[in-house]
């Protein structure tokens, strides 16, 4: 119980998942503006939010698994849910066939910058917790 | 190109995209009155081509292709503007022509003044994101520091 606490923590593994999909992003939204003046780019997006908080959902509602050959039954594992990269065809405002919004790119960079510091804060507690299990254990 | 420094590696390059990209027009607008070029003729309008810069790896982008986050942006080439030149009456300037006409080159201030103005807000633009970027990947150094 002890060395699940410590080393297999669930939420642990959960906001590291999400730290790398933050992370990830970050480098598409770097790239949408990069190519700002790029002719015929196509902005792209991460999807993930939305099938994380499905897998959540449905977590007792699942087949278990013990080979990874295994049909999955249900929902996923959360740790199985895989960031989506969609590129954006169908809206472009501009000429030259661009279809990036600065604008929307500078909002979606705070969000996903906030957001990235939200889920380090929260690794930093998670961190804490086993710290102070193993050096406040048995004091008042 | 990959690991946690790669948001910064995209950003640069739309740096340097945008930074060509504004020798460029600087270029224009300093050569705006160049009758005499090499190639003979005024000088002609140029314009930076950006190109998405792509994972090299394509042999292999089957296999990820949900993951295969392009790396920012690259310039192939500059291009030259085959529009024609701007002819001003002028008989008396050593490049006129039989008809009095002097070829001016086909370089719109006004324009290349705009597209400076945009151009210099990608740049802020690519400078923010940077910074983001930067700031994530300490806060991610903190991780820890205080437990």
């Amino acid at each position: 119980m002890i060395r699940d606490f410590l080393f297999s923590n669930p939420r642990i593994n959960y906001i590291k998942h999400s730290m790398d999909v933050s992370m990830m992003r970050h480098e598409v939204i770097s790239n949408n503006i990069a190519n700002v003046n790029t002719p015929n780019f196509k902005k792209q997006e991460v999807s993930f939010e939305d099938q994380l908080s499905k897998a959540m959902d449905a977590e007792s509602f699942r087949g278990r698994k013990t080979n990874p050959k295994h049909i999955t039954i249900g929902a996923g594992s959360v740790s199985e849910v895989k960031p989506k990269l969609i590129t954006i065809k169908d809206q472009s405002m501009r000429n030259d066939g661009n279809s990036v919004d600065v604008d929307e790119e500078m909002a979606n960079l705070s969000k996903n910058t906030i957001q990235y510091r939200t889920l380090a804060s929260a690794m930093d507690n998670e961190l804490t917790k086993i710290s102070q299990a193993i050096t406040k254990a048995g004091r008042v | 190109m990959s690991g946690f420094l790669k948001s910064i590696d995209i950003s640069s390059s739309g740096l340097t995209a945008e930074r060509v990209r504004m020798d460029v027009i600087s270029s224009n607008i300093a050569n705006a009155n160049v009758t005499r070029s090499e190639n003979g003729g005024p000088y002609r309008r140029q314009m930076p081509v950006f190109s998405l810069r792509d994972n090299n790896s394509k042999f292999f982008s089957s296999k990820n292709i949900n993951n295969s986050i392009p790396e920012g942006v690259s310039v192939v080439g500059i291009a030259e503007d085959d529009s024609g030149p701007r002819m001003v009456y002028d008989p008396s300037h050593p490049d006129a022509d039989p008809e009095g006409y002097v070829a001016y080159p086909n370089v719109n201030v006004v324009r290349e003044m705009v597209d400076m103005i945009t151009c210099s807000r990608a740049y802020e633009a690519n400078v923010t994101a940077m910074t983001s970027a930067k700031n994530m990947i300490l806060r991610a150094l903190d991780i820890g520091a205080k437990a």
